[in-house]
């Protein structure tokens, strides 16, 4: 019951949307720091993969941006970070929400008389 | 050890504190005429280095400007030598006020990385809850 492909794969999207929203605070934090080049962490093709095969796990992986960089050699881009750490933000607490739903589910069925 | 979201912006919130001192001390001292026989005063520049595997960013050192800076002839400064000369720093007024706003900008972003974990933290509380 708790090991159910919905429980794993939600807990694979927590686990990798924390690593991303660290990632991007990363990139944020060296937005003017010379040569530095942005963190991309993706997890969600592997973990579509995964459900499908009725598993759930996925672990996340981490890669450097190849975009190009600005004159001081950092690439940060202060547009899509921001807006990917907002859109980790809203992500995660759908999955806390779909997470607490499995929950709420397990406690109604224990419940029952 | 890597830091979590808060942590991270937490150090660039202190680099970027650090840049602004050092802009403001820059700014401050623009005017500072010093004697030909001594050094002018020297700008400083923060450099900042990324840690590795998700620490965020530290200042490695900083770096000190042209001690020669520009010599000025203004014979009715008390400093002024015998041929009423003094020594002003060498310090783009336009390029440290372009420094203090990108300082500003990157405190800002990163209070606003700050915020934004705090969103998720409080979302990760609310697991399990009725």
């Amino acid at each position: 019951m708790f090991e159910s492909v919905t429980s794993v794969a939600l807990e694979s999207a927590l686990d990798g949307l924390a690593l991303r929203q660290r990632a991007i605070a990363n990139n944020i934090a060296n937005v003017n720091t010379p040569g530095y080049q942005a963190e991309r962490v993706s997890f969600e093709d592997t973990l579509a993969q995964s459900v499908r095969t009725g598993d759930g796990h996925a672990t996340a992986t981490t890669a450097r941006s190849m975009e190009p960089t600005r004159l001081d050699g950092s690439n940060v881009n202060m547009d899509t970070e921001t807006l990917s750490n907002i859109d980790t933000v809203l992500r995660y607490q759908f999955a806390t929400q779909a997470a607490s739903g499995t929950l709420n589910g397990i406690r109604t069925a224990l419940r029952s008389n | 050890m890597p830091l979590d979201a808060i942590g991270i912006a937490g150090t660039a919130l202190t680099v970027h504190r650090k840049w602004l001192d050092a802009v403001a001390d820059n700014l401050s001292n623009i005017n500072t005429a010093t004697a030909t026989t001594d050094d002018a005063f020297r700008a400083r520049y923060v450099l900042a280095q990324a840690g590795g595997e998700d620490t965020g960013v530290y200042v490695a050192g900083t770096e000190l400007g042209d001690a020669a800076g520009r010599v000025v002839h203004e014979p009715s400064h008390p400093l002024a030598d015998e041929n009423g000369n003094v020594r002003y720093p060498d310090i783009d007024y336009s390029e440290q006020m372009g420094s203090l706003i990108m300082a500003q900008r990157g405190y800002q972003a990163n209070a606003a990385v700050v915020d934004r974990a705090k969103e998720t933290y409080q979302a990760a509380l609310q697991i399990g809850r009725n």
